[in-house]
């Protein structure tokens, strides 16, 4: 059985022969979402002039310097681009070439989300208060925003016609939402659901991701109709969603992202170590893929490659994961 | 309802459009400027347990701070006129490699509004700015870091050493971020760890009384 025909056998609430690793899993397309949303790979302004700096574990907007804030002014400051003529065909056309529509799931990027987007014009602290000080204006906001992402998903789905949308809004710390979820379910979810059924009424499959601990508006992710939640982190009930949502929502993530097996000093043996305890911590539950997620100097080791210790993983990660 | 209990509620509930007025109607009213800040600081304390607890919400703490700010502004000359009570100073700062600015910037609010003054090095900051800004402020009582990232905690381990180094500084460490845990924190010398801003505020208290 293939990597495909394993994970549609998930999909389908089936239990899988083996469990999925991301890597072997996905070819993962990153173009379109820097097109029309921001750059990953270097410094610079995204399509709607906001100043992006590449880290290690990812590029964030330039701190401090934000477009606007007050919500109330969104529409003097927000000029929409115009998607068709980004040129998103010519700029993927390496990626669309470089994929094998046999052997992996075709999974497309869709980063900065509606409420991450608003954080990007005008700060994280100004749009955790605009939240609940001017609901109105938020949710004018998100809805036009999730106008233009689902122009751009379409877009992508377009040039791409992958398998997966991975549609990318951090709405938590370590700890817990940014904001309660009662604020997320009238303010956001709205718009977030309309994006969600907007992947699922082209026939792609929508993968949530969400950082952190966000467990409490997970049963919100399934009833919008995600199918897999990413990056799935451990400060959440990982088995208890599992159990609760097996044969409709695949849990991808569970690796100790903030523990030893992502330090930049970890060892192969550390990091093969964190892969086994996923395999066999959650891999028996039959829906579950790893995400695995340690460093290096250059960043993220799955993203930036080149990881010997990565090797190490693998070898050890196709003994393990039979089921 | 007394309008110094007026304050307090409208600052725990984050009513940044009214705390201003209020606090001017309470002076007017004849209420002492030391005593409408101290109840300010009780509602900060409050709202602070309560989003430790998962009661509230960063947005809800948000507000709060930013109404507090609101009510100090017309207490400020005051306060400087009657000598204002302080915890004194605190220099917070990301640590070199690592940009990320909510949970510290969240922290610095929470201590300022709690009767720290705040000196906030920004992100990014290498451990000779921090050490700069500490000769410059020789009076500090905390110094607080904050990492983010798994690949910027060495950063923060080597920062926190290089001020522990230095027998002369009689300043506490405090340390906060989420890869950060308290076995950490005891392990590279510092003298305290918060798990969120509302924790922070308690621990840097604890540190300096």
């Amino acid at each position: 059985m293939n990597q495909r025909e394993n994970f549609f056998k998930m999909l389908n609430g089936e239990m899988p022969e083996f469990v999925p690793i991301m890597t072997d899993l996905y070819k993962i397309c990153v173009i379109g979402t820097c097109v029309f949303d921001q750059p990953m790979f270097g410094n610079g302004k995204d399509p709607f002039g906001v100043n992006w700096i590449v880290t290690k574990e990812g590029a964030i907007p330039e701190p401090n310097n934000y477009m606007f804030e007050d919500i109330a002014d969104w529409k003097k400051y927000v000029k929409f681009p115009d998607i068709e003529s980004m040129g998103l065909e010519e700029a993927a056309k390496e990626e669309v070439a470089s994929i094998d529509r046999d052997a992996q799931i075709i999974n497309v990027f869709s980063c900065t989300g509606i409420f991450e987007r608003m954080a990007s014009f005008m700060g994280f602290e100004n749009t955790l208060c605009a939240l609940v000080e001017d609901p109105d204006s938020c949710r004018e906001f998100f809805e036009a925003m999730a106008d233009y992402k689902i122009a751009c998903i379409n877009k992508m789905i377009d040039v791409y016609q992958p398998d997966m949308v991975t549609y990318f809004d951090d709405l938590a710390t370590a700890n817990g939402l940014f904001m309660s979820p009662a604020v997320y379910r009238s303010v956001i979810k709205p718009a977030h659901s309309r994006i969600l059924a907007a992947i699922a009424a082209r026939g792609v499959i929508p993968n949530q991701h969400t950082c952190g601990k966000c467990e409490e508006i997970v049963g919100d992710y399934v009833e919008m109709g995600a199918k897999l939640w990413n990056s799935a982190q451990i400060m959440n009930d990982l088995i208890g969603i599992m159990d609760q949502y097996k044969g409709r929502l695949i849990v991808e993530g569970g690796w100790d992202s903030s523990g030893p097996a992502s330090y930049n000093d970890a060892t192969a043996e550390d990091i093969v170590a964190e892969g086994i305890r996923c395999a066999k911590e959650y891999g028996p539950k039959g829906n579950y893929i790893c995400m695995p997620v340690f460093m290096n100097e250059k960043g993220n080791a799955m993203m930036v490659g080149g990881d010997p210790r990565f090797e190490a993983l693998l070898e050890t990660w196709h003994k393990v994961s039979k089921l | 309802m007394s309008k110094i209990t007026e304050v307090k509620e409208n600052v725990a509930g984050g009513k940044t459009k009214l705390v201003a007025g209020l606090v001017q109607e309470a002076l007017d009213e004849g209420a002492d400027a030391r005593e409408i800040l101290a109840v300010m600081s009780e509602a900060m304390g409050e709202v602070g347990e309560k989003f430790s607890s998962g009661e509230l919400f960063t947005p809800e703490m948000l507000l709060a701070a930013r109404a507090m700010q609101k009510g100090v502004d017309v207490l400020k000359p005051l306060l400087a006129e009657e000598g204002a009570p302080s915890y004194g100073k605190c220099i917070i700062g990301t640590v070199e490699g690592d940009l990320h600015d909510i949970g510290k910037n969240l922290v610095a609010l929470m201590l300022a509004s709690s009767g720290f003054e705040v000196i906030d090095l920004g992100v990014d900051v290498k451990k000779e700015k921090f050490i700069d800004a500490i000769k410059a402020n020789p009076d500090v009582k905390i110094v607080a870091c904050s990492s983010l990232l798994t690949t910027t905690l060495t950063n923060l381990e080597n920062t926190v050493k290089g001020f522990k180094a230095d027998k002369a500084n009689k300043f506490k460490v405090l340390v906060g971020g989420a890869p950060m845990t308290r076995e950490l924190a005891n392990s590279i010398g510092a003298d305290g760890y918060a798990l969120d801003a509302g924790a922070a505020v308690l621990k840097a208290k604890e540190l300096v009384c």
